[in-house]
């Protein structure tokens, strides 16, 4: 199965009673784009976290090019291994970056790590002007930039290790709709030039559509629908991910009814 | 006063707030107004000012703010207001909904005792009253009278939303202020919050100035919408009209770049730029540097709001409203 750049084989993470991920599998082909879908605490996020590893699963299996990322490698270059096959860029890039360290040396950090011996003053511009940011902004601070740009840097960052796959978290939830359309449309743009496969986790059902080839709908840590974006908002089949896509606000739009729907289901 | 006043919950008439450190005004000349009972929608990115248009009404302004033009609630003027009769008001005629209702309550104290303290603090009401009205609202929203002896944290986001609600209408206000209620709720949740805010317009008449970053949620749920940008109101009228055909470059390019479930797929039409800086002054149109429309006079001489042919009430502030007609949301 070397097409699949990633696979998860039957994940299951349970918290005490709670089963938040409870047998889940999916597959990102070489390149592709899948969405994870879902509202808050339908296991989309800890799903997200255990292929970065950042959680364990108490079951099943993450697969990168058909290699089991299995338990924690010891060892340095196991651990940049590891790094290079995923990345992640998370709602809040604030949060994420030093604040103390310009953006380009953000990028020379994480070049030095992965690659000691490569020209990184080439890279660091290659990775700017990858991302659309202007040399002025590879002096700011995290703090002087503005969300759209800081946005811009993690994802950079994120690049700069070239992994196989990168898992987006709400990556543009937090961003005005104007910028978040010029986030999107980069990242399109990146996948296009790359061939970078991303795991989309996202609440918005717009964006999804808009960014990924195909989409499985969670909820209560189970995938309640899975195929092609286009054919599962076009004619979804369960009853849940209809209640998702009445609930998007539209004109002609019926709060009444979708609150009634909701109790229902 | 005129008595033009009278008619309207909430007036705002060429607000100007200044604030230290800044270019340019963060308002600027913004007018705007909520009738008896109706509901319009504020709808601008970060930073465009809604949120303190929208707190304006209660006269919480940031300190250091040098305040030009006119706030009234129900005729009365807010921003001459002392602190006796502001509280006196936002403890009656109006109250605010906020957008993370976690960070609005005192997580130690029951929920009832925050629904019936603001009412009987002031005195406006006793406490056996205050505590009826409070089971009464509780009920409105849906929840029973079980939610008075919990507490803030053994209740989910959406219900604590709810108890929000119930707790801006305990003073059985003429109107009230929702910033981003539904922003850091699901989609289906805010569906029910939504219905829930319709159907207490409906049987209170309580005007509603709703917050929102969301277009479509304006759309679907107010009787106006008011569009902001870098301080200032671009485009203003009934929602319907707003949105189908918008008179404002900027509105139409806001429609162009959200992604929808109806669009076409592919690339978004984004608006390339950023939002001008407020350490910048700002001279003409603030949208001109972003806008394909714009021409030699947006960076010169600021746009009045002019109406549309033949639709008086939908106002757009550009000098080129006539050359987007038929365009905008096609053009992606």
């Amino acid at each position: 199965m070397p097409d699949n750049v990633l696979e998860a084989v039957g994940l299951h993470r349970a918290y005490g009673s709670v089963r938040a991920v409870d047998d889940v599998s999916f597959t990102l082909p070489e390149g592709g784009s899948l969405g994870i879908v879902g509202e808050s605490g339908s296991g989309k996020t800890t799903t997200a976290r255990i292929i970065v590893g950042l959680e364990q699963a108490d079951a099943g299996d993450v697969l990168v090019r058909g290699q089991a990322r299995g338990a924690r490698r010891r060892g340095r270059a196991a651990r940049l291994a590891r790094a290079r096959e995923v990345q992640m860029v998370f709602q809040d890039p604030l949060l994420s970056l030093d604040p103390r360290a310009s953006v380009e040396q953000v990028l020379r950090e994480t070049l030095s790590l992965h690659f000691p011996d490569a020209d990184h003053d080439r890279r660091v511009r290659e990775l700017l002007d990858q991302v659309g940011l202007g040399t002025r902004a590879a002096d700011a601070r995290p703090r002087q930039l503005s969300g759209g740009q800081r946005q811009r840097v993690a994802i950079a960052r994120a690049l700069a290790v070239e992994p196989a796959v990168l898992v987006l978290d709400e990556a543009v939830a937090a961003l005005d709709v104007s910028v978040q359309a010029q986030i999107l449309n980069l990242l399109a743009d990146i996948r296009e030039e790359t061939r970078i496969g991303y795991l989309f986790i996202t609440h918005d059902l717009g964006v999804v559509r808009c960014v990924t080839d195909d989409v499985i709908v969670m909820r209560r840590g189970r995938v309640v629908e899975a195929g092609p974006t286009a054919e599962v908002l076009a004619a979804p089949r369960h009853p849940y991910t209809r209640l998702l896509l009445e609930s998007v606000p539209r004109p002609g739009w019926d709060p009444e009814a979708i609150a009634a729907a909701r109790r229902a289901l | 006063m005129t008595p033009t006043h009278h008619l309207h919950t909430l007036d705002v008439q060429g607000l100007r707030i200044s604030l230290p450190g800044t270019a340019r005004p963060v308002l600027d000349g913004v007018d705007l107004h909520v009738g008896a009972g109706e509901t319009v929608a504020l709808v601008g990115e970060s930073g465009s000012g809604k949120t303190l248009t929208s707190r304006s009404a209660l006269n919480l302004l940031p300190p250091g703010a040098v305040v030009e033009g006119a706030v009234r609630v129900r005729g009365e003027d807010v921003l001459t207001m002392n602190a006796d009769q502001l509280r006196a008001l936002s403890t009656g005629t109006v109250s605010m909904i906020f957008q993370d209702p976690r960070a609005a309550l005192n997580p130690l104290r029951r929920i009832g005792d925050f629904l019936v303290e603001s009412v009987t603090l002031t005195g406006s009401m006793s406490r056996a009253d205050a505590t009826a009205r409070a089971v009464e609202l509780l009920r409105a929203v849906g929840l029973d009278e079980s939610a008075l002896r919990k507490y803030p944290g053994q209740v989910s986001g959406g219900m604590l939303q709810r108890v929000m609600i119930a707790a801006a209408l305990m003073g059985d206000p003429a109107l009230v202020l929702a910033d981003e209620p539904t922003t850091a709720l699901d989609v289906t949740t805010q569906a029910e919050v939504i219905a829930l805010l319709a159907e207490l317009r409906a049987r209170f008449g309580t005007g509603l100035l709703f917050v929102t970053h969301d277009l479509d949620l304006a759309a679907a749920i107010s009787d106006r919408v008011y569009v902001m940008y870098a301080g200032r109101i671009a485009e203003s009228g009934p929602a319907e009209a707003l949105f189908a055909r918008p008179r404002h470059p900027y509105t139409a390019a806001l429609l162009a770049s959200t992604p929808r479930l109806e669009a076409p797929q592919g690339r978004l039409a984004a608006i390339d730029g950023q939002p001008p800086d407020l350490r910048q002054e700002l001279v003409g149109c603030p949208f001109a540097a972003r806008c394909h429309l714009a021409t030699e006079i947006c960076g010169r001489q600021a746009p009045e709001p002019r109406p549309a042919p033949g639709s008086p009430h939908h106002q757009a502030a550009c000098h080129h409203s006539d050359r987007l007609e038929g365009s905008p949301v096609d053009a992606r």
